[in-house]
């Protein structure tokens, strides 16, 4: 539950943003960005228009299981939809392991994601990717519920 | 041995006109019987111990002083010893006996004389004792150590330092009583470098051999990692997040100058080469994460591993001809070692999923790393280079990380979250005699690697 919340404001808050940045100094895509119903879902998983949303990982691994690469066709369609965002994918391990190698992790998990995208379509130069490894984590618990919120592909707007 | 059933004690107990040949006696038969223990070469005295094999029992009697309102200054210089040596794991440290001198004047260590028998009765092996002495604002420790089964005097030397910093004459005695039987530059002349997460901002912090003194040496305003001393303690490597992305950088430890090695994607885990000014980091600018030799001005010298998937952690040999680092080339986290000069690569470790933190001994001859374990425990491991000897050193104790290695060799430093939070940690080589530093805040990633 605590989980899908979080997702949700993190989702919404971007989209609010980005609308309200972009209306005073473009007047092309802004209006039809964020919480217009969407046409017709690429995939089954989301309710509204495309909206861009994180992904998540299983330990040690950068793998993308069949849920992460729908979010991230929705992702996909979001860019698209919006050609002058710019977005930074960061990549975040849970605090198991050792930070060393789990900065390495991230990595891969932040390209992983990224280059799903960029297959999709996306422009390269439109998307920054950072790993922080176990070193910022979303949820300090010491549980699988929270590694499990840890491991993700975290997406900023720029 | 027990002191009651040996026939030496009894020869202690003669007359000092007998006991000339009574000990002369005694030391023959100690070679015969156990030249491992014992060995006096050209007037240069060695005790062979292989690093933590037992602790030697010392009688250390606190710094005798003719001035009464000189104790509190030897008070002080005492206690800085004795935790010293203890710090060491070396030492039994004994209590002192009551009758320790024959005879001689009492306030000059090179007349007073040191009675044997008694400090063998309390099973000492060596003893160590002074005159504390002041002159204006400094202290004098007049500083003797013997041999008490040889009845010879190993060290009789004078340390001179100010009154108000009583750590360092008091670290001199204790740096050469260690060398004098170890034949290795000891912990006390040496430097730490660390990770200190305070206000939830983690940056490098260095301090001396113990923790103490302190002093933060980056302010990147939120996460710095992985700091790596040169050899030379001239430089410091590390990983820093500047404005979000993260930056190697190279700073310069006498000017304080920061050179930034900024290159696309991740700058992980520096490790400095033995016998070279240069060191290996992973850099994924090509793509994949590889492990790169870079020169102290940032640029690369070259490329040192080849393959698909994490190369990260590097820690060479001391004469740095071979590297072991951490490889996911076969799906899983592993050790591997590659020589540097024939470019052949090996895997090294073969038990547990998630092998990774090596650190090369300064011996030479093992390898320290760390094993996450199935209950989620990260344990830390020793293995010989040739794969052989895998020894756990921590046990049922959460997560124990990043392993670096004393100077010589005898100690590994460490970080646990045995207690909660992450502190450091320091055991012998062997894994006896684990215990905090007791650091205020939490601390991890120990880079201890050099000589003040």
């Amino acid at each position: 539950m605590d989980m899908k919340k979080h997702l949700l404001g993190m989702c919404v808050l971007p989209s609010v943003l980005f609308v309200a940045g972009c209306s005073c100094c473009d007047d092309a895509v802004a209006p039809q960005a964020a919480p217009a119903p969407a046409p017709a879902p690429v995939v089954e998983a989301p309710v509204a228009a495309a909206q861009i949303a994180d992904v998540f990982y299983a330990f040690d691994s950068a793998a993308l299981d069949p849920m992460s690469e729908a979010q991230l066709k929705e992702n996909a369609r979001w860019m698209l939809e919006n050609p002058d965002a710019t977005i930074v994918i960061e990549g975040h391990c849970d605090e198991r392991g050792t930070n060393e190698y789990n900065i390495a992790l991230g990595e891969r998990r932040a390209d992983s994601a990224s280059n799903y995208l960029v297959n999709l379509g996306v422009d390269p130069s439109r998307i920054q990717t950072v790993s922080y490894g176990e070193e910022r984590p979303f949820d300090p618990g010491q549980d699988e519920e929270a590694w499990a919120k840890n491991r993700r592909a975290h997406f900023v707007l720029q | 041995m027990s002191q009651n059933s040996d026939p030496m004690h009894a020869l202690m107990t003669y007359t000092s006109s007998r006991a000339f040949l009574a000990w002369s006696l005694l030391i023959v038969f100690l070679f015969a019987s156990s030249p491992s223990l014992h060995a006096v070469e050209s007037g240069e005295y060695i005790r062979i111990t292989k690093a933590g094999e037992r602790r030697i029992p010392l009688v250390l009697r606190g710094l005798d002083h003719k001035r009464s309102k000189d104790a509190r200054y030897a008070d002080g210089t005492d206690a800085i010893i004795r935790n010293g040596l203890e710090y060491t794991g070396m030492f039994a440290i004994l209590g002192s006996p009551m009758n320790l001198f024959t005879g001689g004047t009492m306030f000059d260590p090179e007349r007073r004389r040191v009675n044997m028998a008694s400090l063998g009765s309390v099973g000492a092996e060596l003893y160590a004792g002074g005159v504390l002495e002041r002159d204006g604002g400094d202290v004098v420790l007049h500083m003797e150590v013997y041999d008490v089964l040889s009845g010879r005097r190993l060290l009789g030397k004078s340390y001179r330092g100010d009154r108000k910093k009583l750590r360092e004459p008091a670290h001199e005695f204790c740096a050469d009583l260690v060398e004098l039987l170890t034949g290795k530059p000891s912990v006390f002349r040496s430097r730490i470098a660390y990770v200190g997460l305070n206000g939830g901002q983690k940056e490098i912090y260095m301090a001396a051999f113990d923790g103490f003194g302190a002093e933060q040496v980056t302010r990147t305003g939120g996460l710095a990692m992985t700091p790596s001393l040169s050899g030379d303690s001239s430089r410091l490597a590390y990983l820093a997040y500047i404005e979000g992305f993260p930056e190697l950088h190279i700073m310069d430890m006498k000017q304080g100058d920061i050179l930034p090695v900024r290159k696309k994607g991740v700058k992980i885990d520096p490790a400095w080469r033995n016998g070279s000014s240069e060191f290996a980091t992973t850099f994924s600018f090509d793509g994949d994460q590889e492990i790169y030799l870079v020169r102290s001005d940032g640029s690369i010298s070259r490329r040192l591993t080849r393959a698909r998937g994490i190369d990260v952690s590097p820690s060479f040999s001391p004469d740095g001809r071979l590297m072991a680092f951490v490889s996911s080339r076969h799906g899983v986290p592993q050790v591997f070692i590659k020589d540097l000069l024939t470019g052949k690569e090996r895997r090294l470790t073969f038990n547990g999923r998630y092998n990774t933190q090596p650190s090369w001994s300064p011996a030479g001859d093992k390898i320290a790393y760390t094993s996450m374990q199935k209950n989620g425990e990260i344990n830390i491991f020793t293995i010989n280079a040739d794969g052989t000897g895998l020894r756990q050193l921590t046990y049922r104790a959460r997560h124990n990380e990043a392993p670096s290695w004393s100077p010589d060799g005898s100690m590994i430093m460490f970080s646990s979250s045995r207690e909660g939070q992450k502190k450091l940690y320091v055991m012998n080589a062997d894994g006896r005699n684990q215990r905090s530093l007791n650091l205020p805040g939490q601390q991890m990633q120990p880079s201890w690697s050099l000589y003040k």
